[in-house]
């Protein structure tokens, strides 16, 4: 029999935020099974699936950076992969994606170090000043903090007359329980950093997402496909 | 009624922050059938129906009522069927503090919106939590009380078969099979919308309906004591009965749950009732007379779901699986359609021999899942009492084999408290359970042996409406706990886990399972005192129920411990089951032949 191990990368958002790992996981096995294709099955007592993911997303934040390896007994190709996937997910979750992975490489979760995270950041309709004080002291607050090199971007956004959005792009540990120093930032450490100075502007954190996953090569960062 | 109100998204977000599970409330699966609300005109002479199951969504969507009668009403273009589930503790919580009703998954209609409101009932423990539902959605409790504008409310499911307990709360209850009666009931409530009919003219049409009983046109006159005098009018209500269950396909497009659900797999009906007639069982009576589904359509659709829904577990869902005479045929006619996929079969209520202990093997392919045995008493006597077709040495016989085939997990279930039971029967399970260690000692290597574990489940016996032991009391809790500590001290610890029901527990249920009509008092004020998900033993209050009973002027032995007297006219009289109560009785008399 011929096997074929599929990296994939989807996204899921809306009410698909609310799903867990667990159940993303049981959701795509069902349709890859409905798609036709045979998920090759573990040996022994209990045979589950062989499909492995990236690192868990938070419950209720977004992600358009979700990874997932899976074997199947089918030969076939890339794009048909996708397209008889997609047909099967609902569409707030849908594959964007998809390389065949030629030699035996390490689990994803082994692999991505560094996550993206996007903050979108709400000024109220406070004014300007007050966005742009708020700004002042969030740059200094990282620039001066241990974790400086967390930052990614930080920007205002202005669409028409409104300009109470900050962009606010945040690198962070994929491994949430791994502490190797304290220069980057940790997504659970989130509010502990910026709780009280979005308390004094009275800022409200409109949207969290996660925009990608990196693992570091050399002096560069590539996605879990592009080291393919 | 009248203007459809829905939650929108960005409120539900906020509801949802720090809420346990979230899945449970977002909707989204694969398979969900209601219709998509486009412009008021679009669904302006549309039926929308609620159909609620007063329990979480994780136990809701693992029953298949609840999936069948969503398939076949929202298969109408004018119906349109929508689930409710109880919110969890956390959820309720949130919605109250916010000022939010509850609302439908699929479109997030708030429950005071719809045209009907059905309940799916499917034990007397959960009757707290229809109120609860009720009083989420902004929805009198009582019938009477609720007016023109307001949604039909009623009910079905098998625990309403003696609809009494719940009569001020349900405008109509429908008792039997809900497939075809669901469907008349919605359309007559159609021309009552669309012309504007009271609804005193809707009940008195339903209540023609066979299935569907319509409590206000019933009076029921009590002695002081708190005994049925008479019911008027003395016409009963007959039991709704699909007379060929392939005249309905097998579901096989089911709505897919995203989170876990209890049973989290394919599950398809082979055959509604059963012919056993043990005593005690109200499902063998409730879901006569017995019938099959034909079995090659069957093989086509059960392949067809499974490709369908994309589950890799299949349950041949019956009350007793191994009647259903062509069920080799059906296993290989399925795995053979679906050679190439994995495939795990399970089979709940398979009375075990070993005759079908290698069938079962053969369908588990090496995987050895625990086996179940419902011997139910511990002698034989009491087994012919009970009319439980099961001889212990054909049972040992079976766990020896599955033992040196290699299974490990036995689980065993009992009752106590059964209707002239006496210290040797009590002492039999005892006894039982140390033939079956001795099997064990004997079959498993030592290395295996030491963790082999038996696990008892040990249920006091409720009498049931439609049973023949409909008349015989409930034993007291102080006995039923002597009876269990003396199982408890007397099993050797050290392979056997037991657990069983609190006989409380047991008391309330048989209360509100055999209750009339004074049992609505009791419900309301143990609800108003915060009893709710009752079947939940870390929920369960016995003493807001003692309160109730109290408050309510209602005496529990009433309902409970007391024998009924044969000629004594019961709550769930008006109801004809289609089985004669003589026949009940005869059967009761034979189980004294046994004495």
């Amino acid at each position: 029999m011929f096997n074929v191990m599929i990296r994939f990368k989807f996204y899921k958002k809306d009410e698909f935020k609310y799903l867990s790992h667990l159940d993303i996981s049981r959701i795509i096995i069902r349709a890859l099974n409905r798609a036709g294709f045979n998920p090759v099955y573990s040996q022994g007592y209990n045979p589950r699936p062989k499909i492995s993911f990236s690192n868990p997303t938070p419950l209720g934040v977004e992600s358009f950076a979700e990874y997932g390896d899976v074997s199947i007994e089918n030969n076939i190709e890339e794009e048909d992969f996708k397209k008889r996937i997609n047909m099967e997910l609902k569409e707030e979750i849908q594959v964007t994606e998809a390389r065949k992975v030629p030699v035996k490489i390490d689990s994803l979760m082994s692999q991505i170090d560094i996550s993206l995270y996007i903050f979108v950041l709400d000024t109220g309709n406070s004014g300007k000043a007050r966005q742009e004080k708020f700004y002042k002291g969030i740059v200094g607050l990282i620039r001066k903090s241990d974790f400086s090199d967390s930052i990614f971007d930080l920007k205002k956004v202005t669409s028409g007359k409104a300009t109470n959005i900050i962009l606010l792009k945040l690198f962070g540990y994929a491994k949430i329980f791994k502490e190797k120093d304290n220069r980057i930032f940790k997504f659970n450490s989130f509010y502990l950093f910026l709780g009280d100075l979005l308390e004094k502007y009275g800022i409200k954190i409109n949207d969290v997402k996660k925009e990608e996953l990196f693992v570091i090569k050399g002096k560069s960062l590539k996605t879990p496909i592009e080291i393919i | 009624m009248g203007d459809i109100k829905r939650l929108d998204f960005e409120l539900l977000e906020e509801l949802l922050e720090g809420i346990e599970k979230p899945g449970r409330y977002i909707n989204k699966e694969i398979g969900t059938k209601s219709k998509n609300l486009g412009l008021p005109e679009d669904f302006s002479g549309m039926v929308f129906m609620a159909l609620v199951f007063p329990d979480i969504y994780e136990v809701g969507m693992s029953n298949l009522g609840i999936q069948i009668i969503y398939d076949i009403v929202n298969k109408y273009k004018d119906f349109s069927v929508e689930r409710v589930f109880s919110p969890w503790v956390d959820f309720e919580k949130k919605l109250k503090d916010c000022n939010v009703k509850i609302f439908s998954l699929e479109n997030r209609i708030f429950l005071d919106c719809f045209d009907l409101v059905g309940f799916s009932v499917q034990h007397e423990m959960l009757y707290t939590n229809i109120l609860n539902i009720l009083d989420l959605g902004g929805i009198n409790a009582h019938s009477e009380q609720r007016g023109e504008n307001t949604p039909l409310v009623g009910a079905g499911g098998s625990a309403v078969v003696n609809p009494q307990p719940l009569s001020k709360f349900m405008d109509f209850f429908v008792i039997g099979d809900g497939e075809e009666v669901v469907v008349d009931i919605l359309k007559k409530v159609k021309i009552y919308k669309k012309n504007n009919k009271s609804k005193s003219w809707l009940l008195k049409e339903i209540s023609r309906l066979d299935g569907v009983y319509v409590p206000r046109f019933y009076k029921f006159y009590y002695y002081k004591n708190g005994l049925i005098k008479k019911f008027e009018p003395c016409k009963k209500v007959k039991k709704a009965v699909v007379r060929k269950l392939d005249k309905f396909n097998v579901v096989t497009d089911p709505i897919i749950p995203n989170i876990r659900t209890v049973h989290d797999r394919y599950i398809v009906e082979i055959m509604r009732g059963c012919w056993r007639g043990c005593r005690f069982c109200q499902a063998g009576i409730i879901y006569r007379p017995v019938r099959k589904r034909e079995v090659e359509s069957l093989i086509k659709q059960s392949v067809s779901g499974i490709k369908n829904t994309g589950y890799d577990e299949i349950s041949f869902l019956s009350l007793s699986s191994s009647d259903y005479e062509k069920i080799e045929h059906l296993v290989e006619g399925v795995t053979g359609a679906l050679k190439s996929k994995r495939l795990s079969i399970s089979m709940p209520s398979m009375r075990l021999n070993s005759f079908n202990l290698r069938f079962l093997e053969l369908i588990q392919s090496g995987r050895k899942t625990g086996l179940t045995f419902a011997p139910e008493a511990g002698t034989q006597r009491m087994r012919d009492i009970i009319n439980k077709n099961i001889k212990e040495d054909e049972m040992l016989e079976c766990i020896k084999m599955a033992f040196g085939k290699g299974w490990e997990k036995i689980k065993l279930y009992f009752m106590i408290g059964l209707p002239f039971e006496n210290e040797q029967d009590i002492k039999g399970i005892v006894e039982l359970v140390e033939k079956i260690i001795n099997v064990a000692r004997n079959e498993v290597p030592g290395r295996k042996l030491r963790r082999l574990k038996i696990n008892i489940s040990i249920n006091a016996f409720c009498p049931k409406p439609f049973t023949p032991f409909q008349w015989v009391g409930l034993e007291s809790p102080e006995s039923l706990k002597k009876k269990f500590s003396y199982i408890l001290s007397n099993t050797p610890k050290r392979y056997i886990n037991i657990k069983w029901s609190d006989p409380e527990r047991s008391l309330i249920e048989s209360a509100l399972s055999r209750g009339s009509e004074l049992l609505c008092d009791v419900i309301e004020n143990a609800w108003k005192n915060g009893a709710k998900f009752d079947n939940w033993s870390d929920f369960f209050n016995f003493g807001i129920w003692e309160k109730a009973f109290k408050n309510s002027g209602v005496d529990i032995s009433l309902f409970t411990t007391r024998n009924f007297p044969v000629d004594e006219i019961l709550p769930w009289d008006v109801i004809d089951i289609r089985v004669k109560k003589s026949s009940l009785l005869k059967e009761y008399e034979k189980s004294g032949k046994y004495v």
